[in-house]
């Protein structure tokens, strides 16, 4: 896809998102849905980066969204820092974690790549609620229950004003998502590319498959880390539940629906899933059932996710990719 | 050289480790099997698998309890139960698995779908069964005392059972016709569609042995741990660890690896307290899988 | 490129219309209980209670005139966000005049519906979520816990232990708990009293939810021999197993499941195998054989309606809808949240065992009105031994030796 193209479907689906507080801005459950879109947006874009885009089969993701979360929390709690600082180090912390668990990863097959990264998710809920976790300051079952809200400038962005702070989310959101635009359409994201479609012959071209790989887990994990510090100063409290396989299934729900390996489509994704899901929520109980079913159907149906409609209209697009 | 009483009981103790330790290993292995054997011939992961496992418990409560059924103890439920997994799993793959594999990057559609099945199924039990567990008779119950060491029946009967259906079953894949073929789609798909092995029978026929297999074990396990609506991924992920850690598509691989965990768990759980066995499991997993990136008997891809 | 752009905006729109008033002839309740998930099988014990009380209360002419409407919304498994948005979607959008739960966050939910004021009970029983409360109790003067938090209840479990008519034959203890924040409050507070006893707590180990295989503790506690067992895990399913495993080859000591004998299905699954075991209910009605008519009547009609005995939580969850309504009707606004609030932290409510009164903190201590009570399995039931405070011998209970101590 054309880098004009991503950057109007972004554009369009953030503006329509820019446009809405007009309307809604006073209904606060439908603002904290649509920040919640945001959030996830961020998170399934990263995920899809990997999985889609550079075929690295990773289940890591919600864990480096955690990782983040607790590292931004646990700075500004225990240690004072400021939260926008703490956001940032904790991008950079995740980042750095992103490359460890990549290290290992770079030999492996596919599978293993996801049994390894998972292996990190699983293991991630025992360390947070156990010593290492209440020694770092985790706060350990009860989690953290007194992260600061972000302050700039003496102004605090928190769930007391929620339509700046919708405001803030939307511009990090969206300085994720272009981000991510930009390598993937750089020359890194053809490196991406080729390395997933032939390993071989684009080691053999000279790219260094190592070296790609450990920066796709680092930006990625980058970005995740970042939005999911931001996700914990918005809700100023964070629990372990969060690695429950909730968040799990529902963001590789939103990678599908919008289209998986077809940037921005999970953006789109996440709108629809959680737009979808909050539809849903009169059904109860059967809200969920009906969702697996949606699942199903829509894999049959629309095995592209939304971005697939997108490129029914013009299959010469086809060729390019 | 005499044993002082604390040496005895250390030694007792060190016996009902490795026990618990085999008893863990078996539950693994009945859980793994079915899934070495799909993924390992139809490379599809599937999410919905610890759900199928819920599948063959609930059909059984439903014989038992909602039904009343009493003809022939639980071989009758057995027997009803089984040609039930086999044709849910034979339609699941020829309606939805199938139709995908025709794409590429099928590997991450099925895996999709089969996670949007997990969701359903989960849901489903609970809405249909209630979110509180269920629990099947036991069909042996009892125990076997030898000395100060005690077996439960129903123990006895699930590693038997496990170990026995996995032999069994890799006796099946070299030594019958319909092994073979299976084994050479597994190996060599496109050999094995110029030989003229029908390769979207054997597929399905792959994938409905494999939830025969899962149900069957449900059932089993239904007796010892119950049946809960939410226990489907619990079930899955513990499935695909062995699984991976063994070598996808080695049953032998998966069996030792079974049982390592298991030992695993025990030991961890006894030196140190149950919280660390992930913990514990993870180290090994990343240990092992650094220095065979395969799995342990896997074959190199 | 219109596609999409359509979409969004058919969702958005959608969106709006979910956003709708409830009918004006109606007072809206929220309920935010799991109803799917890890702790929906609590969620729906909690939510029989609450039905109970809002269906009675319909039925009898409704509050102020009008008829109760339950608002629901699936609390799931109680992540951040999803709490959040339960206080958010309940208080903010659909303007509930009070909000009914039963596991609400351990915390978080102080925060989230802090934010409101709405009168809003939970059953948290956590020590966590009376701290938060305590850090403003203005702003979160609309919050109520309708348990004692588990420290207390803990010490409520060690001195039932002591008086039990029985004498251990040693000071050994065993102590079993999850991970979270309950079982390591009510595992800390068992082990310092204890301690602080001349006990000697020769093992504590802390197990994650799921554990099933009981092999190598069980063969630890068959070497420690201890005269006490206390395992303290609010789920069915690990006790069950625990409780399985345990009797294949018994050792002589006395086992108290703590909270964890409440869920139905222990007793349903184990029968009179459980009987002995020894366990608590926070904020109970004692049952099957209530202290007084107005409790017996209660229990029957829970029973007729539902089928099976009274779970943890139904009681109570009932009884905070009453205290609410009560104040409610003495006030005669139900959202002048200022006065109910205050109605009710001064007032308490009268309820089938006597008066129950929150204290300054907003927490239903244990008290006479609302006990923590103290049950022994006989016959595959709960049967009631003690209530506490103070702690009294059940009238017409005996406490029995389980079958499986040998002299």
């Amino acid at each position: 896809m054309r880098l004009k193209h991503m950057a109007i479907i972004i554009g369009v689906s953030y503006g329509i998102m820019a446009i809405l507080p007009i309307f809604v801005g006073d209904i606060r459950f439908i603002m904290n849905i649509m920040i919640m879109c945001l959030i996830w947006a961020v998170v399934a874009s990263c995920w899809d980066v990997m999985m889609g885009f550079a075929g690295i089969f990773s289940f890591g993701q919600v864990a480096f969204f955690v990782m983040g979360a607790y590292c931004s929390g646990i700075l500004s709690i225990e240690h004072h820092v400021t939260p926008v600082l703490s956001i940032l180090i904790a991008g950079f912390f995740t980042a750095g974690m992103g490359f460890l668990v990549g290290l290992p990863c770079l030999r492996l097959a596919g599978p293993y790549v996801a049994l390894v990264t998972f292996g990190v998710h699983m293991a991630l809920q025992p360390t947070l609620r156990g010593e290492i976790g209440i020694a770092l300051g985790s706060g350990g079952s009860v989690g953290l229950l007194t992260i600061p809200p972000i302050s700039i400038f003496g102004y605090t962005f928190s769930s007391a004003n929620l339509v700046p702070t919708f405001y803030l989310t939307l511009l990090v959101s969206l300085a994720c998502a272009l981000v991510i635009m930009f390598v993937i359409k750089s020359y890194w994201g053809v490196a991406f590319l080729a390395l997933k479609d032939s390993q071989d012959f684009a080691m053999s071209l000279g790219i260094s498959a190592f070296k790609y790989k450990l920066m796709v887990f680092a930006l990625t994990s980058f970005l995740t880390g970042i939005i999911g510090a931001y996700y914990g100063h918005f809700y100023g409290v964070l629990s372990f539940r969060m690695l429950d396989l909730d968040l799990f299934s529902i963001l590789m729900v939103m990678m599908l629906v919008g289209g998986l390996g077809h940037f921005p489509g999970a953006i789109i994704g996440a709108f629809l899933v959680v737009a979808g899901s909050e539809l849903m929520a009169p059904l109860g109980a059967y809200r969920a059932v009906t969702m697996g079913a949606l699942v199903v159907i829509l894999v049959l149906a629309l095995p592209n996710g939304v971005m697939g409609l997108f490129w029914k209209r013009s299959p010469s697009r086809v060729a390019e990719n | 050289m005499g044993f002082d009483e604390d040496t005895i009981l250390l030694l007792y103790e060190i016996t009902d480790v490795i026990i618990a330790g085999l008893s863990i290993g078996s539950v693994y292995a009945l859980m793994a099997v079915g899934m070495t054997l799909v993924y390992g011939v139809t490379k599809a992961f599937n999410f919905a698998y610890g759900d199928f496992f819920n599948m063959g418990g609930y059909f059984a409560w439903i014989l038992i309890f909602g039904l009343g059924f009493q003809f022939g103890g639980y071989l009758g439920v057995l027997v009803i139960v089984m040609p039930l997994m086999f044709a849910v799993g034979y339609g699941l793959e020829k309606l939805m698995v199938a139709p995908l594999r025709k794409r590429a990057d099928w590997e991450n559609k099925v895996m999709m779908l089969t996670l949007g099945l997990a969701l359903f199924l989960t849901s489903l039990y609970t809405v249909v069964f209630g979110a509180r567990m269920k629990s099947l008779p036991p069909i042996w119950d009892g125990v076997l005392e030898v000395g100060q060491l005690v077996f439960a029946y129903q123990d006895i009967m699930i590693f038997v059972m496990s170990l026995g259906g996995i032999l069994l079953f890799g006796w099946l894949l070299n030594n019958t016709r319909l092994g073979m073929a299976v084994r050479a789609v597994a190996q060599n798909p496109i050999g094995a569609k110029i030989v003229g092995i029908p390769q979207e029978r054997i597929f399905a026929a792959t994938f409905a042995i494999s939830t025969v297999m899962v149900g069957f074990g449900g059932i089993l396990l239904s007796q010892k741990w119950f049946i809960n609506p939410n226990s489907g991924s619990t079930i899955m992920v513990k499935a695909w660890v062995v699984t991976a850690f063994g070598g996808m598509g080695s049953i032998r691989g998966g069996l030792y690896a079974a049982f390592i965990i298991g030992m695993l768990e025990a030991f961890v759980g006894w030196m140190f307290g149950m919280s660390y066995s992930i913990i514990a499991l993870f180290i090994l997993l990343l240990a092992t899988l650094t220095l065979r990136p395969q799995g342990l008997m896997g074959k190199g891809e | 490129m219109k596609r999409i752009s359509q979409l969004t905006w058919v969702m958005v729109v959608c969106l709006l219309f979910v956003s709708g008033a409830p009918a004006a002839d109606t007072i809206p309740v929220g309920v935010p209980i799991p109803m799917t998930g890890w702790a929906a099988g609590s969620g729906s014990d909690y939510f029989k209670g609450i039905k109970m009380a809002i269906d009675e209360i319909n039925a009898s002419g409704g509050l102020l005139g009008k008829q109760l409407e339950i608002i629901r919304f699936d609390s799931k498994g109680f992540e951040p966000e999803v709490v959040m948005q339960a206080a958010d979607y309940l208080c903010g959008q659909k303007n509930v005049a009070s909000v009914q739960a039963g596991w609400a966050g351990w915390g978080q939910d102080v925060r989230a519906y802090g934010k409101y004021d709405a009168p809003f009970f939970a059953d948290d029983g956590s020590q966590a979520a009376v701290d938060i409360f305590k850090e403003d109790p203005k702003k979160y003067y609309n919050i109520y816990q309708t348990t004692d938090v588990g420290v207390e209840q803990a010490k409520s479990m060690f001195r039932a232990l002591m008086a039990l008519p029985y004498k251990y034959p040693s000071k050994k203890v065993v102590i079993i708990n999850t991970d979270d924040s309950w079982g390591l409050e009510v595992g800390d507070t068992l082990e310092k009293s204890f301690k602080q006893s001349g006990w000697d707590v020769k093992k504590r180990e802390t197990v994650p939810y799921g554990t099933n295989e009981w092999g190598v503790i069980l063969s630890q506690i068959r070497r420690i021999k201890p005269a006490l067992i206390h395992m303290e895990i609010p789920s069915g399913q690990e006790n069950i197993t625990f409780i399985q495993q345990f009797l294949k080859k018994p050792t002589n000591a006395i086992i108290s499941l703590g909270w964890g004998i409440t869920p139905r299905e222990v007793v349903d699954a184990l029968g009179t195998s459980a009987d002995g075991i020894v366990g608590e209910m926070p904020s109970g009605l004692p049952g099957p054989k209530a202290p007084n008519a107005a409790g017996q009547a209660w229990i029957d009609k829970f029973v007729r309606i539902n089928k099976h005995q009274v779970p943890a939580g139904a009681w109570i969850a009932y009884t905070a809808v009453k205290a609410w309504a009560h104040a409610v009707d003495k006030v005669g606004d139900a959202y002048d949240f200022k006065a109910v609030n205050a109605y009710i932290q001064e007032n308490g409510y009268e309820g089938e065992m006597g008066l129950i009164k929150w204290d300054k903190d907003n927490v239903l201590r244990a008290q006479k009105g609302a006990p923590v009570v103290h049950y022994q399995v006989q016959g595959g039931e709960l049967q009631p031994i003690y209530t506490d405070p103070p702690l009294t011998p059940y009238p017409n209970s005996t406490f029995k030796v389980p079958r499986w101590i040998t002299k």
